[in-house]
């Protein structure tokens, strides 16, 4: 003990990185100096001044902390490393409702247009991949990688790999959230849908996702539990693939290393066939495989009952494995993409629809024997509704990739429904019920601050859905019909602006829907907030709620 | 190039025609696994380690 606080050293990880975000910092500032254009000069000088402060950062703490770092155990128990998670999972509210905000305020551009205040900057065009890119990446994300750092710590009982290494994971990619996002804005894209960043952002979230690789799958080498939980896997699939759709989808070419303007490696129809194998895949790994992961910690921990069947679990993850990564074609239906590969495509999706249903029972029979709490318990009652969106849309996905439907549903708000009942339905709601579990447990508080504003929430985003879906569904097939349909003389029967403006009142109560769900995120926001400011003298309303049902 | 282009036609044969098989055979020993009457226990221990706590 004397010893070691005589000789306090940095570690390697510590000196490493001060001199890495040192260097960064020049080099960034230098890029700056040298940018062509304004975009990119700005990207810099924020990589430059961010390089700076985690330079300090790491000095600062380096020379708060005790000369040992953190013991692996403490009395015996896993001394879990709770602080990256607590981060994330703050970070994924703040994100939440900006990106739910930015929906509300683009679906009410395309209500009313004025919205769009005539400037670059708050147009569509730019704030569209601001809020696909926030409610995916920046809130999904870091629900993932809270919940990931959680779950796999409990299921292989031992403390988080690495000392920096998993602030880095959840600074680094806040910022990369931070540089995506600002350069939407300013009017940086490749256009690629959902892998909208430009070469330099692209660069930095591979080193990032990197590191989070190593983190996690070195916590798993030195797990203590002998077999590795079904989560972890799911965890796992999501960021290795993850890795190789980015590096597959994103290989550019930049005009000048001092800008930000890039070209794609990849042409024409291959382009669009890297895109959305890609973009399909950024639904089954990202927003499927990762959220799984979540059901299948989070539902049996807060029903108190196992795993309905572990063994479907294990032929669930490989089905999906195997199955997902060809059903990116269904994307390109009609499209100049070999007609034997759309075929393709669609075969795939349509055999989706097993593993996919085999994983919503497993959710849904957890319950068994436990069914009556979802009459006094909002948060799995969440979760639980969660599953069955889920089983909706993956219902739904397989219908609309068979070609003769896509040739309806294509390119009309049904598609934008269908996405939202996944993702306000699935990877939302299964979100918000991990962290109103996750929040109580990480700052050790005994329960939330009010399960009655849970339920307020519940409903709230429920009808929001509901509102959201069915009126796009509506608008959706409508839209269809009408650009298909021809006079006895063969002209088309409606103009597209005909088309247009027969979406309008559809369009209003999307946005009516949207800004319910909003409003049940900022409910959430504020139970939180109270649940982490609570003494634990305060707590317990949970319990008496409870016994008061 | 003929030459070539066969040489890379064998080796695409061979690729396209095993993966196929190779795939499935390896997904039905994974179901296999799964179902395996005696590999039960340890899946039922599995089932319950989210409720495990410390």
């Amino acid at each position: 003990m004397q010893q070691s606080q005589c000789t306090k050293w940095m570690t390697h990880g510590e000196a490493g990185l001060m001199l890495f975000f040192s260097m960064a910092a020049f080099v960034c500032a230098f890029a700056a100096a040298k940018a062509l254009d304004a975009p990119f000069a700005f990207h810099a000088s924020l990589a430059a001044v961010a390089s700076g402060v985690a330079s300090f950062a790491i000095m600062n703490r380096y020379l708060d902390r005790p000369a040992s770092l953190p013991p692996e155990e403490i009395n015996g128990k896993p001394n879990y490393n709770v602080g990256p998670i607590k981060f994330a999972s703050f970070m994924a509210m703040f994100w939440g409702i900006a990106g739910f905000a930015v929906g509300l305020l683009i679906a009410s551009q395309l209500a009313w247009p004025a919205l769009n205040f005539d400037l670059p900057w708050t147009s569509f065009g730019r704030l569209r991949p601001l809020h696909t890119s926030a409610v995916i990446f920046a809130f999904g994300g870091n629900v993932l990688i809270a919940t990931s750092f959680y779950v796999v710590q409990r299921t292989c009982r031992t403390r988080l790999v690495g000392d920096l290494a998993p602030w880095f994971v959840v600074l680094g990619y806040n910022f990369f959230i931070l540089i995506a996002g600002t350069g939407y804005l300013l009017g940086v894209t490749q256009s690629k849908e959902y892998a909208e960043p430009e070469w330099y952002a692209d660069l930095w979230l591979t080193i990032v996702w990197v590191v989070y690789l190593v983190v996690f799958v070195m916590t798993l080498v030195k797990r203590k539990e002998p077999h590795i939980f079904v989560a972890n896997w799911f965890y796992l699939a999501f960021i290795v693939t993850i890795a190789v759709l980015h590096l597959g989808n994103n290989p550019a070419l930049p005009v000048s290393v001092f800008g930000s303007k890039s070209y794609i490696a990849w042409g024409g129809v291959q382009d669009a066939m890297f895109q959305w194998w890609y973009g399909h895949n950024a639904v089954g790994f990202f927003l499927t495989a990762g959220f799984l992961a979540i059901m299948y910690y989070f539902i049996p921990k807060r029903a108190e009952r196992p795993v309905y069947s572990y063994r479907l679990s294990i032929i669930h993850f490989w089905a999906l494995i195997f199955l997902y990564i060809w059903a990116g074609p269904h994307h390109l239906h009609h499209t100049a993409l070999p007609d034997w590969t759309q075929t393709l495509g669609m075969t795939f999706s349509i055999m989706l629809w097993m593993p996919s249903w085999g994983g919503m029972i497993n959710g849904l029979m957890t319950l068994s024997g436990a069914w009556d709490k979802l009459r006094t318990d909002p948060v799995l009652r969440m979760l639980v509704v969660s599953v069955a969106f889920y089983g909706m849309s993956t219902f739904e996905g397989p219908m609309m990739s068979i070609k003769v439907v896509n040739s309806l549903s294509h390119y009309t708000d049904w598609t934008i429904g269908h996405v939202h009942s996944g993702a306000l339905g699935w990877v939302g709601f299964v979100s918000f019920g991990a962290l109103y579990c996750l929040i109580p447990w990480l700052w050790d508080r005994k329960g939330l601050y009010s399960l009655k504003l849970v339920n307020w929430h519940f409903w709230t985003a429920t009808i929001g859905i509901v509102l959201y879906i069915s009126a796009m569904w509506v608008s959706g097939i409508l839209q269809g019909l009408m650009w298909r349909a021809y006079t006895s003389l063969g002209f088309l029967e409606y103009s597209f602006l005909e088309t247009v403006e027969a979406m309008h009142p559809f369009y209003v109560i999307r946005a009516a829907g949207g800004a319910l769900f909003l409003i049940g995120a900022l409910i959430m926001a504020y139970n939180l907030w109270m649940t982490v400011r609570a003494r634990e003298a305060d707590v317990g309303t949970e319990l008496a709620l409870q016994a008061a049902e | 190039m003929k030459a070539i282009l066969t040489v890379h036609n064998i080796a695409s044969d061979l690729v396209t025609s095993v993966w196929t098989p190779a795939f499935v055979g390896l997904f039905i020993a994974i179901v296999i696994y799964a179902l395996w009457p005696r590999n039960q226990a340890v899946f039922d221990q599995a089932s319950r380690m989210p409720l495990r706590e410390d």
